[in-house]
């Protein structure tokens, strides 16, 4: 046994005394393009720290995984507002011939806590699919097909059951805001591929955010580098990334290099400061995400096939396959971390049924399923589903009973709901969790929003609970201090 | 000093892990005196007997002051490694073994505590003693014994039961009585202007090292103005200042800034920046906090008035206790306000300690440069704070009356708002609108309690509302003196019950052993760009120590000696030679200090995103300097308005005068930062934020060439100067002279007539379009964005 071997891969700090500093801003300031400049042998010989001895360090530079993880990219597709377990993948047959009827139920939601309530039995008919034989709703016929390729996790448990906070959790691991979310600790922990372009991308709903906006890809207490950036799936992808009215590529590469001179003179006396190269070169960088960038985002290189294949050809799916089909085109990108939006704004613009639910989830289920199934299938014919680990869900699910006396309404569920993960090492056709026979609350196997997030980094090749951020006197996990154990069960 | 905590943590320990036999601590003075015997004699000592009573005597102890904190629960010891039995040892954590009974030496135990790895150093509040560090390495050179059987659990005492604070912890540098430490002498005794030059040159000697000469007059005055006002000098600035022979030009430069009611603008923005200012509450409806605007103006104001430090913490925790509280400390008091809010919280007793957590967290790291927040469900693990110290101090805070009251989702709003006299008492707010309210009412956040008794405080298990443990009283830290707060019951018509004023007092007093030290190592960072401590929200042990303790030490017996006045030390630090150096390193200074943990050159440093905008906006000359008042609404690009979930509703309107005011005036809205001050690293909105980060990433530099904002501004400059006329070289000169505040060289200016020249020859620019874009150019260079 060598020290070699015994060299921790985390730290106390999870980071060393004098990467804290840098990015405390300390001494010393964090710069997002020292890996670039090493690479490129730009101005290379300056790329090292303010303290003239340390290598800097590109906090963006693909870094090596704690081991070996299948996966190497991530798409969240975010049903935002909770879609109801019981009238999607969690088939409570017994809840059907309940419905109308008053009953004893405890449960919590934006209504309050009730100890009773009137039974809306699930409004779409189940298909058994695949070899699997896994029960599915007539909401997703299309998405049926791919359940064999599929685990559902439907004892999953959040710890609140109101959008602000619940939304912070999913995306961030805690309820109050603050905290990095979910991309930003991906990135923190493997880097980007591809410097041409934002390693955590979202990817919202046309009728806006979800609530609390940017805090659900905010950077939290780690630097802005880590961020997730919001791209638009038309028009200009990127905040600023056109040049203004009238400025051409070639007239703005004339102004870039007349910039480089005046700044090159400037740093020459100045050669101990790097960030004065490295802001040099961020410019030549924005120079090259104006060109990779549209890129990324232009489908017209796409076949008939695949835009048919993600629904690009009907009115109702177009939108948010355009999205699934930018997705999987940041994937092939070496983009870290894409969060798609399935909704946005309040009520019934996203999955949040209290009035009509038919209504509401016909028309969020009918525009992602052909979409959601496209990518799947599209993912695995071009051999990227074993990499790429694809998550559906809400922050939360919905009650089996209504929130009025009147309706098809459901409140808000944290206790028990569903979700589900494909590829990136996850296995097939297996359901794991179970909640009671009402598809109330998490019985079997319960599995908290810890364990999806602690999954997730474990197949990307991070260990839950090594890869910490020091911050405010501690050690800052994704999954909390304590710490929590991946889903093995649905580990390939 | 004892702390009883017995009851709490017993209840917090798994049953298996609890106490069966009391260990005292207080026996490691005896261990110590058998060890020195025992090494000497190591020799001889080899027996298992001899191990396992090194073991119960020497080691154990350590152990369970230093370790079973983290490492002695078996559901959840750090990396997994479990110090309470001989079998945890050799199972190891996730690094594996902690100790090699083959190759006792290279066991991963000694490995960390010798904290000789950077990468690993155990126990993380620092190196064991010596003679601890003996005591174990001679216990696994035997075996690393325990006694009984492999499996057998040590006896834990409980960490924290009977909590004590050790001559080491009062060693710590930062809660050593403070003292006014001697000048040191230097060779080069002509340099020193004043003592801090003494504290800096005597280490630079030391060093070997010489002093960078002074800067050049222009790069003084580029760095005064940013440092007080964070606005840049005009060219007629420069120069009248390039000018100036009389001896005290510096002096009455500093004067004159710092008498610009500017000053307030920057200075109100770093502490706006630690108190985490921001103007709604967070959440899904993200609402905004009703007049918060005027704790802004309040923070202006009163850095203006240099109002002194210690008046300055008290307004803001208990301007409403006063015993003649004026309109001005009523809106101070909105600073235990200004934190987030969930308007719908699942837990909601959860969610009013998270709201208290929040305000005692703020206050102790702004105010006390102390992680009490660590101990809310735990001893602090750096700290000797123990998590009644938490409870205690929360205490103060516990009349506060909840963001909210009863179920659904609105606030309770009188609990958190109040309209009061625009100008109660000698409030220096008389320039307020009189007609904002009725009559001549004003609308203000603030503090209210729920009555001059507090609900009771008890310890909270792991920092669980719904299981608590012993009560506590009102009471400041331990290691801070533990002194009596010299409370008495409220009068029964009281709003309040005086808590929060007893609590001020404490903190602003000039004996408190961390105030002074905490904020002179500010006024440090924000002058010379690194804290001595680098760290100055936790001068602990998880914090960085200060590279000159002596200097810190004078600075902060200086502080109260001139009565807290803040511009007393702006004056003492920016006439000191140390802050004239130029930023350019001197032969040797790169190889011999690379940290520049000596100060042996000034730092360079970019402008703040505040900074940067209100310089575009001076260069080209739209800047608004109107002070005060509500915050505007500069537009806001449709793409980012876009992220909200009401993107209709989500931002206000503004004219072009009011969108030109500086950045500290600008809406801060949680959920809808402004895209280029957050690009630029602005503070963030929901924690304190001692240091902003400088990152440096292509995203900016798209918003600094595409942006509309700059696009506009470049407009206006090209047609300020190009508007005057003249030869193109003249406007070309003229143009970078408005951004940089200094002269054309010829061949710059030739750089720039050749670039409009390009752009219209051979991209069809017209001449006014071309103009703009080199105005463009301009703003993003680096000499514009960086200081020297």
């Amino acid at each position: 046994m060598t020290r070699e071997t015994e060299r921790p891969r985390n730290t106390f700090c999870g980071r060393t005394r004098r990467e804290f500093l840098w990015e405390a801003g300390g001494a010393f300031t964090s710069v997002a393009l020292a890996g670039m400049l090493a690479n490129d042998d730009f101005l290379a010989a300056q790329t090292v720290a303010a303290d003239g001895a340390t290598a800097w360090k590109n906090p963006l530079a693909a870094k090596p995984p704690h081991f070996d993880g299948p996966a190497k990219s991530v798409i969240f597709l975010f049903m935002y507002g909770g879609p109801s377990q019981v009238d999607t993948f969690d088939y409570k047959p017994d809840l059907y011939p309940l419905d109308g009827k008053t009953i004893e139920i405890a449960t919590k939601g934006r209504g309050g806590t009730r100890n009773q309530g009137r039974v809306v039995g699930p409004k779409w008919k189940f298909k058994q699919y695949g070899e699997c034989g896994k029960w599915v709703s007539d909401l997703f016929p299309n998405l049926g097909g791919c359940v064999d390729d599929i685990a559902f996790i439907h004892s999953m448990t959040a710890d609140a059951p109101l959008h602000g906070s619940a939304m912070l959790q999913m995306n961030s691991g805690r309820i109050l805001s603050g905290s990095p979310a979910l991309g930003s600790w991906v990135n923190y922990g493997l880097g980007t591929e591809n410097e041409n372009l934002p390693g955590f991308v979202v990817m919202l709903d046309p009728t806006g955010g979800p609530i609390s906006g940017a805090k659900n890809w905010s950077s939290g207490y780690m630097p802005a580098s880590y961020q997730g950036t919001v791209i638009r799936s038309s028009g200009t992808p990127i905040l600023a990334l056109d040049p203004p009215p009238g400025m051409s590529r070639q007239a703005q590469r004339r102004l870039l290099d007349r910039l480089r001179e005046y700044n090159e003179e400037h740093a020459e006396p100045r050669s101990e400061n790097s960030e004065l190269a490295a802001r040099i070169a961020s410019y030549e960088l924005a120079y090259r995400m104006q060109q990779h960038a549209p890129e990324a985002v232009d489908l017209s290189g796409e076949s008939e096939e695949t835009r048919r294949l993600y629904g690009l050809d009907q009115d109702r799916t177009k939108d948010f396959g355009r999205r699934c089909l930018l997705a999987r085109r940041l994937v092939e990108r070496g983009v870290r971390f894409i969060q798609v939006y399935s909704g946005g704004n309040h009520n019934d613009h996203n999955w949040d049924a209290h009035g009509d639910l038919v209504k509401n989830h016909e028309y969020h289920a009918g525009g992602t399923d052909q979409p959601i199934a496209g990518l799947l299938r599209d993912l695995k014919q071009r051999g990227l589903l074993d990499s790429t680990l694809v998550i559906w869900g809400g922050e939360f699910g919905r009650q089996p009973t209504a929130e009025y006396a009147e309706g098809t309404g459901r409140d808000h569920n944290a206790y028990g709901f569903t979700m589900w993960m494909a590829g990136g090492g996850i296995k097939g056709g297996v359901s794991v969790g179970e909640t009671d026979e009402l598809g109330n609350r998490a019985e079997v196997d319960r599995f908290h929003v810890k364990n999806l997030h602690a999954t997730i980094l474990q197949q990307l090749g991070l260990d839950p609970n090594a890869l910490s951020y020091f911050h405010a006197g501690l050690d800052q996990k994704l999954v909390g201090v304590e710490g929590a154990e991946p889903i093995h069960q649905i580990v390939a | 000093m004892r702390f009883s905590g017995r009851g709490m943590i017993a209840r917090s320990m798994p049953p298996s892990a609890q106490r069966t036999r009391p260990v005292a601590r207080s026996g490691a003075a005896a261990a110590l005196a058998l060890l020195t015997a025992a090494s000497a004699g190591a020799q001889t000592a080899q027996t298992p007997a001899d191990g396992i009573k090194l073991f119960e005597e020497n080691v154990r102890p350590v152990l369970e002051r230093n370790c079973f904190m983290c490492h002695s629960d078996p559901e959840r010891a750090e990396n997994g490694l479990l110090l309470t039995t001989r079998a945890g040892l050799l199972r190891g954590g996730e690094r594996g073994p902690a100790i090699s009974t083959s190759e006792p030496v290279l066991s991963l135990l000694l490995h960390a505590v010798e904290y000789e790895d950077e990468q690993l150093q155990m126990p993380p509040s620092g190196r064991l003693a010596d003679a601890d560090l003996d005591a174990i390495r001679q216990w696994i050179q035997l075996g690393a014994p325990f006694g009984g059987d492999e499996d057998e659990l040590t006896e834990v005492a409980p960490a924290g039961d009977e909590y004590e604070i050790t001559d080491a912890d009062r060693a710590w540098w930062s809660v050593r009585p403070l003292e006014r430490p001697d000048v040191p002498a230097v060779a080069d005794a002509e340099w020193p202007l004043n003592p801090i030059d003494n504290f800096l040159l005597a280490r630079i000697e030391a060093a070997g090292l010489e002093p960078p000469p002074a800067a050049d007059r222009r790069t003084l005055i580029r760095r005064a103005s940013y440092d007080l006002t964070g606005l840049p000098p005009t060219l007629a600035d420069v120069e009248a200042f390039e000018r100036d022979q009389r001896p005290d030009a510096w002096e009455r430069l500093i004067d004159r800034l710092l008498a610009s009611p500017h000053y307030g603008e920057r200075w109100g923005r770093h502490w706006l920046d630690l108190v985490r200012y921001a103007e709604t509450d967070g959440y899904e409806r993200d609402r905004k906090k009703p007049s918060a605007w005027r704790y802004r103006d309040w923070v202006i104001d009163a850095l203006n008035a240099d109002m002194p430090y210690d008046e300055f913490l008290t307004h803001q925790l208990a301007g409403d206790e006063l015993d003649e509280p004026t309109t001005a400390s009523i809106v101070a008091t909105g600073y235990l306000r200004l934190g987030i809010w969930d308007d719908e919280p699942t837990d909601t007793e959860l969610a009013q300690y998270d709201d208290l957590d929040s305000v005692l967290d703020t206050t102790s790291r702004v105010m006390l440069g102390m992680s009490i927040g660590c101990a809310r469900c735990h001893n602090h693990r750096g700290d000797p704070i123990p998590q009644t110290d938490y409870y205690r101090m929360l205490s103060f805070f516990r009349g506060i009356a909840p963001y909210k009251v009863g179920g659904g989702n609105q606030p309770t709003p009188r609990n958190y708002t109040d309209w009061i006299p625009a100008n109660l008492g000698d409030a220096g707010v008389s320039s307020l609108p009189a007609d904002w309210g009725p009559a001549n009412l004003i609308q203000v956040l603030r503090v209210k309690e729920i009555g001059p008794e507090a609900p009771p405080t008890h310890v909270l298990i792991r920092g669980n509302p719904h299981a608590p443990a012993e009560r506590v009283e009102p009471g400041f830290p331990l290691i801070l003196g533990d002194g009596d707060p010299g409370l008495e019951p409220a009068a029964a018509d009281s709003p309040t019950t005086g808590r929060r004023h007893a609590l001020a007092r404490w903190i602003a007093d000039k004996g408190n052993l961390r105030t002074s030290r905490v904020m002179a190592n500010r006024l440090w960072q924000y002058h010379f760009g690194r804290g001595l401590s680098p760290t100055p929200n936790d001068l602990g042990r998880f914090g960085e120590p200060a590279t000159h303790p002596d200097l810190l030490d004078w600075l902060a017996t200086e502080f109260t000696e001139r009565d807290w006045s803040l511009k007393s030390m702006h004056r003492l630090m920016m006439t000191s030679r140390a802050y004239r150096m130029s930023s350019r390193p001197p032969d040797g200074a790169l190889e011999a200090d690379p940290g520049n943990d000596l100060f042996s050159r000034f730092n360079m440093r970019r402008l703040t995103a505040e900074e940067i905008r209100d310089s575009v906006l001076a260069a080209s000359g739209r800047l608004n300097l109107e002070l005060g008042g509500p915050s505007v609404y500069p537009p806001m690009p449709e793409e980012v308005l876009a992220t909200a979930s009401r993107p209709d509703a989500a931002w206000g309107e503004a004219t072009t005068e009011q969108a030109s005011r500086r950045s500290v005036y600008i809406h801060v809205k949680r959920s809808l930062l402004h895209p280029l001050l957050e690009s630029l690293d602005m503070a963030d909105t929901d924690s304190t934020c001692p240091v902003r980060f400088t990152t440096t990433q292509p995203t900016q530099a798209l918003m600094m060439l595409n942006g509309e904002f700059m696009s506009e501004q470049a407009a206006a400059l090209a047609a300020s100067v190009d508007g005057a006329g003249g030869a193109l070289e003249d406007r070309v000169s003229g143009a970078l002279e408005a951004v940089l505040a200094r002269r054309a060289r010829p061949v710059e200016v030739a750089r720039g007539v050749g670039l409009i020249e390009e752009l219209r020859r051979e991209e069809g620019f017209d001449s006014s379009a071309a103009f703009a874009s080199y105005s463009l150019l301009l703003l993003n260079l680096n000499e514009f964005a960086y200081l020297d």
